[in-house]
Parts: C-alpha cells; sequence; structure tokens
C-alpha cells in the first residue's frame, strides 16, 4: 500500500514536471491523424527543421547554466549574423565560402553586442529576462537604422539585389539562392524519401560535445556555481560579473552561427523580421522540451523542436479539418507558443514560492523548538 | 608569461579566421556565365558561327546553343572549366574541345562569346560583362514596419 502511494505520488511529481511536454505529446497526438500528413511527409519536415533550428535553441543552454535564464537577447546574435550575410550577399560570395566567411564575419559583431548586453544584464541581476527582452526591442531599433539608413549611404553596398533602388538600405528580402541548403546538401542521405542533412547534423554534433566538454571546464564549473548561488561564488572567489558577461558572448555568438545554419536553409533573409520572433519560438521549443528557466539540457532541446514543430506542422491542416479555416490553426499556433512560455515562467515562479515557503516554514520550526528548548531549561 | 602565451594564441586564433576569411573571399566569388554563339567583327575579322554548340559544365550538359543564341550557368571561383561539343554542320560530326577561362573578379556576369574565343580572338575580345537592363520599379519599394504576430514562414 505504501509502496503503491509512493508510486503514485512519484508519477504525480513526473506529470507535475513535465506537464508541458505531456501537453503537447497530446496535442500532437491528436493533431497528426486530423492533419492528413503521410508519416514520410512529417518525418521529412521534422528532420528539416531539427537541422535548421536546433542550434539556434542550443545557444540558450549557457545562460541558463549561468543562472541568467533565458536569454531573450539571442536576437542580438541573430541580427549579426544577418548583417554578416547581407555583406557576403552584396560581395556575392557563393556557397560553402558564403557560409563560412558569414560566419566568420559574424564573430565580432556578436561579441561586441554580447559584450554590451551581457554588461546591461550584471547591471539588472534578477531581472535579467525582462532586460534581455527589451534589449532585443532596444537593439532591433539600432538595426534598422543600420540597415535602413546607413548601409548604402555610409556602409559600402553596392549590388542591385541587394540595395534598395532609392541607393541607400537594404531590401525587404534579401535572395540566399545561390547558398541555399549548401550545407544541409552536402553529405545528405536519403533514406526513404526522407532527406537527412548528415553535414548539419555532424555539426549540431560538434556543438553538442562542446557544450558537454564545457560544463566540465573550469569556466563551465564557475557558471554552474554562479547559476546555483551568486554570492558563495563570490565567496569562493569567482568573478561572477566576468563569469556571466562570458556566458551571455558564447550565446550570442552561437546565435549568431544559428542564425546562418537557419537562413542558408530558408535562402533568403526577410531583412526587418527574420530576427524579430527568432527568439520567443527557440524559447518556447526549449521549454516544450521540458526545460525551465534554471535548467535545461541538450535532451531538452531536442524533444523541444520535435514537438514544438510537430505542432507546427500539423496545426494549420488540424484547424483547417476541425473549423474549415487554416488560420485558425495558424492562430493556434501562436498562441501556443507564447502559451508555453508563459505557463512555463508561472510554474517557475510558484515552484520558487513554494521552496521559499518550505525554507521559511523550516526555519520558523527550528527557531520554535530553539526556544521551546531554552524555556525547558 | 602566461599572459604572453594567451596573447600569443589569441592572436594566432584572430589570424587564422583572418586567413580562412581571405580565401573564403577569393574561392567563394560567384559568377553569372553567359555563352553567346552569335557572330562577331573583331579588327576586321569576323567569326562565324558553328551550327550547334553543346556546352558541359562538370560533365552536365548546361546549354545547346543554334545560331545567335546565349546560354548560361553560374560558378563559384575563378578558374572557369567548360567542355564545348561543337558541331560544324548540321548533321556533321561533334569535336570536343576543353575549355579553362579566368574570370574576372569584379565581374559578377560574364559573356563569352564561342566563336570569337574558338577563332582566337583576344580576350578582350570575347570576353564581356553582362550588364542587366535597368526596370524602373513603379512604387519604392518601402521595408515593412511594425509588429508581426504570425510567425515568420519556415517556423
Amino acid at each position: 500500500m505504501q509502496e503503491n502511494k509512493s508510486f503514485g505520488a512519484k508519477a504525480l511529481e513526473f506529470i507535475r514536471n513535465n506537464i508541458v511536454p505531456i501537453l503537447f505529446i497530446i496535442i500532437c497526438a491528436f493533431c497528426i491523424p486530423l492533419s492528413g500528413f503521410t508519416p514520410s511527409y512529417l518525418l521529412n519536415e521534422i528532420v528539416t527543421r531539427m537541422g535548421r533550428n536546433i542550434f539556434l535553441i542550443l545557444c540558450l543552454l549557457i545562460p541558463i547554466m549561468a543562472g541568467m535564464g533565458l536569454n531573450f537577447a539571442m536576437t542580438l546574435g541573430a541580427m549579426a549574423g544577418e548583417i554578416a550575410l547581407i555583406f557576403v550577399s552584396d560581395w556575392q560570395i557563393w556557397g560553402i565560402p558564403g557560409v563560412v566567411l558569414a560566419m566568420i564575419l559574424q564573430i565580432p559583431f556578436s561579441i561586441l553586442l554580447g559584450l554590451l548586453c551581457g554588461s546591461i544584464l550584471n547591471r539588472a541581476k534578477g531581472r535579467e529576462m525582462i532586460t534581455s527582452y527589451i534589449i532585443s526591442f532596444f537593439m532591433n531599433g539600432l538595426y534598422q537604422l543600420v540597415v535602413l539608413f546607413m548601409m548604402g549611404s555610409i556602409i559600402p553596398i553596392k549590388h542591385f539585389s541587394v540595395k534598395l533602388p532609392r541607393g541607400y538600405g537594404i531590401r525587404n528580402t534579401v535572395s540566399l539562392l545561390n547558398m541555399r541548403q549548401c550545407l544541409d546538401n552536402l553529405l545528405a542521405v536519403n533514406i526513404k524519401g526522407v532527406k537527412i542533412p548528415v553535414l548539419t547534423f555532424l555539426i549540431i554534433g560538434v556543438l553538442c560535445l562542446f557544450i558537454i566538454w564545457f560544463r566540465k571546464t573550469k569556466l563551465g564549473q564557475d557558471m554552474r556555481a554562479v547559476g546555483q548561488d551568486m554570492e558563495v561564488a563570490r565567496a569562493a572567489g569567482i568573478n561572477v560579473e566576468h563569469t556571466r558577461l562570458i556566458s551571455i558572448v558564447i550565446s550570442t555568438v552561437m546565435a549568431g552561427f544559428g542564425m546562418i545554419i537557419y537562413l542558408q536553409n530558408m535562402g533568403n533573409i526577410a531583412t526587418y523580421s527574420s530576427h524579430s520572433q527568432i527568439g520567443m519560438f527557440c524559447i518556447a521549443a526549449l521549454l516544450v522540451g521540458g526545460a525551465s528557466v534554471d535548467k535545461a539540457s541538450i535532451g531538452n532541446v531536442f524533444l523541444g523542436v520535435i514537438l514544438f514543430h510537430t505542432m507546427f506542422i500539423v496545426a494549420p491542416r488540424a484547424g483547417a479539418a476541425i473549423t474549415g479555416d487554416s488560420m485558425i490553426g495558424e492562430y493556434f499556433r501562436v498562441f501556443c507558443s507564447y502559451g508555453v512560455i508563459t505557463i512555463a515562467l508561472v510554474m517557475y515562479e510558484t515552484k520558487k514560492r513554494r521552496s521559499q515557503n518550505r525554507t521559511a516554514q523550516e526555519l520558523a520550526r527550528a527557531a520554535a523548538e530553539e526556544t521551546a528548548k531554552e524555556a525547558a531549561k | 608569461m602566461k599572459n604572453v602565451k594567451r596573447l600569443v594564441m589569441r592572436v594566432a586564433f584572430v589570424a587564422v579566421l583572418l586567413a580562412i576569411g581571405a580565401l573564403m573571399l577569393v574561392i567563394g566569388r560567384g559568377h553569372t556565365v553567359y555563352f553567346d554563339n552569335k557572330t562577331m567583327e573583331y579588327g576586321g575579322k569576323s567569326c562565324e558561327t558553328p551550327y550547334k554548340i553543346v556546352v558541359y559544365v562538370k560533365g552536365e550538359q548546361v546549354a545547346k546553343l543554334y545560331n545567335g543564341e546565349r546560354g548560361m550557368t553560374t560558378h563559384i571561383g575563378q578558374n572557369f572549366g567548360m567542355a564545348l561539343g561543337i558541331t560544324q554542320e548540321k548533321g556533321g560530326e561533334e569535336k570536343i574541345v576543353e575549355i579553362t577561362q579566368k574570370l574576372p573578379y569584379n565581374i559578377d556576369g560574364v559573356i563569352i562569346n564561342l566563336p570569337g574565343y574558338l577563332a582566337g580572338l583576344p580576350e578582350e575580345a570575347y570576353l564581356s560583362e553582362f550588364v542587366a537592363a535597368v526596370v524602373e520599379e513603379e512604387a519604392p519599394e518601402e521595408p515593412i514596419e511594425g509588429d508581426e504576430l504570425m510567425p515568420d514562414d519556415g517556423f
């Protein structure tokens, strides 16, 4: 009876801890048959989207490790990646060399933006997520100023396919046709109609190995210590601010790489909007995988991408099948993205408060016992 | 000493990245190559067109050009190699000629006049820049402003 009860409690705790992935599994299980997609089509789409998005989502892990929560400012890295790709398109560097050059070119931009963001976040300890969210809005304005007015007038941009006809500013859409899926197609394997972008997955694998290795390094251990308790870490001689700064810089640089992988898969840059939603969707995907504000793993990234994108693929068709209007499905997936972030944040806050309450109660009980002991003496 | 070693490592790393970047700039330059099978005159000499020229790039046929026709392909890098299958007269035998052409770095679209090339004319005669016709746009393209609630395509 006791064992049964403990099993039930364990199951309840498991459900409570994994409510978001479980919800998404239920939604996907409900929507997949309604969508009417063939398994090979669905698998093909999921594999493509895994190759496209996983790198971007992995960049969120390091700030979580350093206790800085979900890095909404990964958008800054995405902007750096876009700027690098605009230059590469203007210089007409195509194919793999174009991708490699863009990756190298985005590094200084990302480092600069990461340093700026990290130093601001160091001044807003405890409110990193909302601060990084607002930083991303602020930087979006600056990005638009650079791309819309400075490129072509102050920053030399020559190619007619990139520059607006008025003589300055960048077109709404910059074509990356000459580097489209060049990473994905190199070494690609086709298994029963499912294209597997082996090189992209190898790059993702290398990043996963880097993250595993990084956790074991001195810097990685420092980040974990800072993430657990900043004051204890400081007392142990760790330079907390510097460690947090590095975590944001690494995340921003990785987001830049991720954005380039993402855009080479898409084959074009929506200059003024590609980056605007990227942080939100990456964070939503990570949370769908069962991660929380203070804990995330590589497994969460993979599970999140599979579940979130399965929902993204099937929702419009399922919405059309249920209501006769595919826009319902479109709204449903946007609603789910924002909803899952809200649920995760509420759950995190509830857990934190519950834990604080429990600690306070234990302290009060200990104090009461101490007082009782002294009174008995 | 440790700091000096660290600085040297960092400088070396940046130098390697710069070197890779420079290499990519050279080997990754893309060109659109146009082939003309058109009669041309140069220095009082006229180059007549063969009946048909088939252009092969990396073993694949990219164009089949009769008199007055133009074909195109894209190429990354400056060394452009192609094979021409030349048929002088209708029903005649096809003769394969292997060609390597250095493409100018600063030109996006390169036009190669094949009869001129085959006649052994100098480069300035058979090679020219493709200039796209400027089309007046009715409405100037303006960036889209405002929040976008809907996700970008692909997400």
